[in-house]
């Protein structure tokens, strides 16, 4: 077990990242509102065949980072800053078709609602022949059979029949499954999923992960996963960036992240959380206030009206985000390491 | 808090059954969807009674049976002795004001015209719980202090709190009229994670301090089983597992249980990579057109060929050493997987559709595997 866990870990450290996002701000600037930055300088690595987690809850900006990325965030009352490297260039920096090219084959993405992001009126099969339409230029004669074959690998039981279905026809599992194979049938070497599990029941959420791990693992492809629940990346990711208030605020390896963690955000948010296998009768020790009471992260630490442990700087000062290896922290006291 | 043996909340043999319509000029019922199929189940004064399952199984049905909000096709509640479908009028009423109910979405169930003061007061007005202005103030004060809220709150409306605020004045509102027991539907899913534990707390803390009785339904197993002193597993319409939250944590016994419990994500990687999951393959059936027999046979990785799919499990005891009577479970195999006669095996999973209800019955034996094309 634990074996496998240093592969991926030192598989991950050795190769260039893939995929390189370099103090990603993005400012909404609506007419006659004051400028909102929903996400603020956001830095991470993806490097080839890694799962990287971004974790954090409603409202701290993971959508808006993906979709930033993916440049699928509209074009007005919009400021995206920062860099998003692939391959040595900015995908920032390129044109709509470009970045239309570029999804699908280079990057893949799957989103938390399966039946928003399914043209309704398409049979599902039609939906997955157009990637591989668009980005492999086969017929569509010639991309039927390998849609079905991609069907077949997600799991969809007969294919041949499911090809002609509606996205309304299937569950929101089979969706979701539908979903997989239109993101992964040109094998991009990226992955983004979006909270791909969220709308789904725990037994069929059990299913959607299993795949996911199982194609990634297969395919090399890397997978950054979005959510919201700790539990998800627990046994899914190799390295995890917790968020809040649009800032990246811990990072860590999963074991040592879990084991320790040292920012009292996601240190509160482990302790608040019953665990399946937790001890019956202990209280939950709660994280106060609401998601809402930020302080403005200029001259400040947004946390700070609900940590456990401010000290004076904390609403002087804005916490640096230090790191150190493979971890890397943003907090003036951070929870001690204990042994 | 102390749970007695008096009984509060008894339902007998349960059953909701929706008719669904169809036609322009004439509604014809054209088939039900059997949302509740047969639900026996005890809540005692002072305890948490835990009902969880899957979207669609009929937890909040039944929650709202037990209010009566959604009357029994067939079967009874009785709450106090009293069946309360057979209560008209002014007892109607009072029985009412004992059993207050608690949503999930805390915006949708205010209105958002009326301040928290006339929100806490209508149901304190209803039921003649407001003698005089200064009584009332100091009640309203009482009340807001029970659930954690600032008395500056009385004046504002709904939308000026966050979501776990919401769910506090919710929780106010239930509490306002005094009652005995409080049916919670997914009391803390719309909350944030960070929001969750305050509620959680605070329904325990409440149930101290008042000596209520719950029936908390939730989807969240690891939550339900936090909160509860005995917990009921639901699957398309019936309960399939019955048992005190711990037994049931330490001895799952019905395969739906296992599964379930198997599927559960926990926040921490050592445990994550230790654990063996019982993946369920296919969909769950649609309640309109239930499986014969056991309604997990589409399902079950330990299904037999005999019994499984003619005859419908009942919820029973077992004869198991170590398994209290307080353990009951419907499933006609439960000792022979627990003592490992009878063995998981694959299943052959059937596609269930959303708009037809045949099954394309392909072998399909877990996730295929990826090796070229990728
Ligand atoms: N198009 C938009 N215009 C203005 N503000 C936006 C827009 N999209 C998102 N935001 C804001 O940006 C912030 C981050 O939103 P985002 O959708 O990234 O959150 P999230 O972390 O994905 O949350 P959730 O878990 O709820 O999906 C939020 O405060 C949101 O209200
Ligand atoms: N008023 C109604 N008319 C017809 N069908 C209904 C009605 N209310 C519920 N149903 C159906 O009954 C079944 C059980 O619904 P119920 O809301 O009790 O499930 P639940 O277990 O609470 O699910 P969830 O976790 O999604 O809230 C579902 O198939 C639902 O579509
Ligand atoms: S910087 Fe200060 S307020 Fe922010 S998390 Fe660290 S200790 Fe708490
Ligand atoms: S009765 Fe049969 S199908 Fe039902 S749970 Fe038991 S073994 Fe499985
Ligand atoms: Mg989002
Ligand atoms: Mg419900």
């Amino acid at each position: 077990m634990t074996e496998t866990i240093e592969n991926t870990r030192t598989r991950g450290h050795s190769e260039e990242p893939l995929l390189s996002v370099r103090d990603l701000t993005v400012t909404f600037t609506r007419q006659g509102e004051k400028p909102f930055v929903a996400v603020d300088g956001v830095s991470f690595d993806v490097r080839p065949g890694q799962t990287v987690g971004l974790v954090g809850e409603s409202g701290c900006g993971k959508s808006v980072t993906s979709l930033a990325i993916m440049g699928l965030l509209p074009q007005r009352g919009v400021r995206v800053e920062g860099e998003v490297l692939y391959g040595g260039t900015n995908l920032l920096t390129q044109s709509k078709e470009q970045m239309r090219d570029r999804r699908g084959r280079d990057l893949g993405m799957i989103f938390q609602d399966p039946l928003s992001s399914l043209n309704p009126v398409v049979p599902i099969g039609v939906q997955v022949t157009e990637v591989l339409e668009r980005h492999k230029g086969l017929s569509r004669k010639a991309a039927t059979p390998l849609a079905r074959e991609m069907l077949d690998k997600v799991g969809i039981p007969d294919p041949n029949r499911r090809l002609k279905d509606y996205p309304h026809q299937l569950s929101g599992g089979m969706r979701q499954r539908a979903l997989i194979a239109m993101a992964l049938a040109c094998a991009p070497k990226v992955l983004i999923a979006d909270e791909p599990t969220t709308a789904l029941d725990v037994t069929i959420q059990a299913q959607i992960l299993a795949l996911l791990k199982e194609l990634v693992e297969d395919s090399g492809t890397a997978l950054v996963m979005i959510t919201h629940d700790l539990g998800v990346v627990a046994g899914l990711v190799d390295r995890i960036n917790v968020l809040y208030a649009g800032r990246i605020v811990e990072r860590g390896d999963r074991h040592p992240l879990f084991a320790q963690p040292r920012h009292p955000y996601t240190h509160g948010l482990l302790s608040s959380i019953p665990r399946l296998d937790g001890e019956r009768g202990t209280k939950l020790t709660p994280i106060p206030g609401s998601v809402s009471d930020n302080l403005p992260w200029a001259n400040a630490c947004a946390f700070a009206p609900r940590c456990s442990q401010p000290i004076d700087v904390c609403v002087e000062k804005t916490p640096e985000f230090v790191e150190d290896g493979p971890r890397a922290l943003r907090c003036h006291n951070p929870v001690e390491v204990s042994r | 808090m102390t749970v007695s043996d008096e009984i509060l909340v008894d339902v007998k043999d349960v059953k909701v059954h929706f008719p669904i319509k169809r036609g322009v000029i004439f509604d014809k019922t054209i088939g039900h969807v059997y949302a509740v199929d047969g639900v026996d189940l005890q809540i005692r004064k002072g305890e948490t009674y835990g009902l969880v399952g899957e979207s669609g199984c009929g937890k909040s049905t039944l929650g709202r049976a037990i209010l009566n909000l959604e009357p029994p096709t067939s079967g009874s509640v009785e709450f106090d002795g009293i069946d309360i479908a057979a209560l008209k009028g002014e007892e109607l009423r009072h029985k009412r004001q004992d059993i207050q109910m608690v949503f999930q979405d805390p915006m949708g169930s205010l209105d958002p015209r009326q301040t928290v003061e006339s929100l806490l007061l209508e149901g304190m007005k209803a039921h003649g719980l407001t003698k005089d202005e200064k009584q009332a103030a100091t009640r309203l004060r009482d009340l807001l202090k029970a659930v954690g809220l600032p008395v500056a709150a009385l004046k504002k409306y709904p939308h000026e709190f966050s979501g776990g605020q919401r769910q506090r004045i919710g929780i106010a509102r239930a509490l306002s009229v005094n009652p005995k027991l409080i049916v919670a539907d997914e009391p803390v899913s719309a909350l944030d994670v960070s929001v969750q534990a305050q509620v959680i707390n605070l329904l325990e803390e409440l149930q101290d301090e008042f000596g209520l009785t719950y029936l908390v339904v939730a989807h969240d197993l690891a939550v339900v089983r936090h909160i509860s002193d005995r917990i009921g597993v639901m699957y398309l319409g019936a309960i399939a597992e019955e048992a005190d939250a711990e037994d049931l944590y330490t001895k799952p016994l019905h395969p739906y249980t296992r599964a379930l419990m198997s599927a559960v994500p926990v926040p921490d990687p050592l445990i994550e990579d230790r654990r063996e999951r019982i993946l369920l393959q296919g969909d769950l059936p649609s309640p309109a057109n239930p499986p014969t027999g056991c309604r997990f046979h589409t399902r079950c990785p330990w299904r037999q060929d005999t019994k499984c799919d003619t005859e419908r499990p009942q919820l029973r005891t077992l004869q198991i050493a170590g398994v209290p009577d307080s353990h009951r479970v419907a499933c006609h195999w439960a000792e022979q997987i627990e003592s490992g006669e009878v063995a998981m095996h694959t299943v052959k999973a059937s596609l269930t559709s959303q708009t037809d209800h045949t099954s394309g019955g392909d072998d399909f034996l877990g996730p295929a595997s990826v090796q070229e094309a990728l």
